[in-house]
């Protein structure tokens, strides 16, 4: 079964772009191509004019799902990056120490996952990813499964240290206000199998707050836009299998 | 509606179950069902002697007026257990894990592990003795082919089982092969192996109390104890080796699920359970 079809789109150096559509339109099969973890069965994925093969370095992966290691503290889930690379003692001390401050982790260096809630968790995720200073973030649904509260929260933190580092971020999400608020162009993608139906370049300025944001016409106009054309995807019948012509998925990045 | 806390309730009537059967078991051991007949008694002390004669046998096999004290029996007996356990479970879990983690090797091997684990182990007895003799190295043996599968089944099954999106998220943090084998397959794995050590430690001093069946006084034992016992018709001894195995049994259990505990801290259902 084919994910996605003619799927051909560049992010820009330090640009914050977000993919929406229906469930099961491929996205996060987008995501995973340029992650390195499923290979296209046509086109290419390109990251600085390389192309990508395996998971390249200097790229960070927040995912859907809680990857945070269960039997790892705070503080050592987010050493992880550091240890891999070698760091130790007082800099690695330090740098876990700043994170922590950074995603407002203090007083749980040292509990268990298991002892934290989903946003906490997440957190965690989200500053084991930067502490190692990745230049691309790949962020597949990460704060899905979180009430609006959190999730607003979050939105606001991420704005914040992206706004600090300026990351080159792909964002995957369904959720269209999510979309609006945090990215810099929204990518929207058809039913399976995926295909771009529109890109649109969000015209509203930073830095953005997270709640007032919503109430502002710039926004309104924005999601309507969108809304509009993202709409027809939940509203038409699934289409029965692919069509028969052959694909090539191009994509390129940066 | 109790006055009474609910848990000196539940030791106070687990306190009186104790006491009454103790107290039957030494009263209906006395009285004779038929009056003036020998040897019919309501309970037959032959068979299951009665507590007095229990204590004093124990206080006999616990003195130094025997070769062999009691003692020195139960020492053996937990020695050859912990070392049967400690071979079993850290061969149990090396196999485990490396046949865990290689498909084809899991594969080509899966009739011969499950031949040797489908034969039972008591049926080695003899075999192991003819090769490893009598002594605790047998004992220890025959431990070690039962620790073995428990722990090497578990740690198969764990290391089969660990998240790939945990592994790909160690990618994405840099991770090489041997960083992703240490901070991610292993620590998973563990926990299964974890779960697997208290049903170990039991069978372990199971594998050893067999073998000391057949080990003869040089293995020592309280097999051999029990064993003895047989020859010599006397019930009262068979019981405090029983007892004996009995305390050993809990105690060691009670002191791996210490150990599990708190290798495990870390899982939800082990918290604030210590």
């Amino acid at each position: 079964m084919r994910a996605v079809q003619d799927v051909s789109f560049e992010v820009r150096d330090r640009e914050f772009v977000a993919i929406v559509g229906p469930s099961g339109c491929g996205k996060s099969t987008i995501l995973n191509m340029i992650g390195g973890l499923v290979s296209p069965t046509a086109g290419r994925i390109e990251i600085d004019g390389r192309p990508v093969a395996g998971v390249p370095p200097g790229v960070g992966y927040v995912f859907q799902k809680d990857t945070v290691f269960p039997w790892r503290t705070v503080r050592r889930n987010i050493a992880l990056g550091l240890e891999y690379r070698g760091v130790r003692g007082p800099e690695l001390e330090r740098r876990v120490r700043e994170a922590i401050a950074l995603a407002g982790l203090e007083g749980f260096e040292d509990a268990y996952p298991a002892t934290l809630s989903g946003g906490m968790r997440q957190r965690v995720a989200l500053m084991r990813t930067l502490v190692v200073d990745p230049g691309i973030l790949l962020m597949d649904e990460p704060f899905g499964a979180l009430d609006t509260h959190t999730k607003l929260n979050l939105h606001a933190e991420l704005l914040a240290l992206w706004g600090a580092k300026r990351q080159t971020v792909v964002f995957v999400t369904h959720d269209l206000s999510e979309a609006i608020t945090l990215a810099d162009r929204v990518v929207v993608m058809t039913r399976r199998p995926g295909r771009i139906k529109l890109i649109h370049e969000v015209a509203l300025p930073r830095p953005r707050d997270v709640i007032t944001v919503r109430e502002t016409d710039a926004y309104a106009r924005e999601y309507g836009e969108i809304w509009h054309v993202l709409g027809e995807e939940f509203r038409a019948p699934a289409a029965a299998g692919a069509p028969g012509a052959a694909a090539t998925g191009e994509g390129r990045r940066r | 509606m109790s006055r009474w806390p609910e848990r000196g309730v539940v030791t106070a009537w687990r306190l009186a179950i104790f006491v009454a059967l103790i107290g039957a078991w030494e009263v209906l051991t006395r009285i004779k069902a038929v009056s003036r007949t020998p040897g019919f008694y309501w309970l037959d002390p032959f068979f299951i002697s009665r507590p007095s004669q229990i204590l004093r046998r124990f206080a006999y096999l616990a003195s130094d007026q025997v070769r062999l004290s009691i003692w020195d029996m139960a020492l053996s007996t937990v020695q050859s257990t912990l070392w049967g356990f400690v071979v079993g479970v850290s061969t149990g879990f090396v196999a485990g894990l490396v046949l865990g983690r290689n498909d084809r090797l899991a594969r080509i091997l899966e009739p011969y592990i499950v031949a040797f684990n489908s034969l039972p182990r008591i049926a080695l007895v003899p075999l192991i003795t003819m090769i490893f003799g009598f002594g605790l190295l047998a004992k220890v043996v025959l431990a070690w082919t039962i620790v073995f599968f428990i722990v090497f089944f578990n740690t198969f099954q764990g290391a089969r089982s660990v998240d790939a999106d945990l592994i790909h998220s160690a990618r994405f943090l840099g991770a090489g092969e041997r960083h992703i084998m240490a901070t991610v397959i292993v620590p998973s794995t563990l926990a299964w192996t974890f779960a697997s050590l208290t049903p170990s430690i039991s069978f372990a001093l199971i594998g050893v109390v067999v073998g000391e069946f057949l080990g003869g006084e040089s293995g020592g034992g309280l097999g051999y104890l029990i064993i003895q016992s047989l020859g010599t018709l006397n019930a009262a001894d068979m019981m405090v080796a029983l007892i004996a195995l009995g305390v050993i049994g809990i105690v060691l259990a009670l002191g791996i699920k210490q150990v599990e505990m708190r290798l495990l801290r870390w899982r939800p259902e082990h918290r604030g359970r210590t």
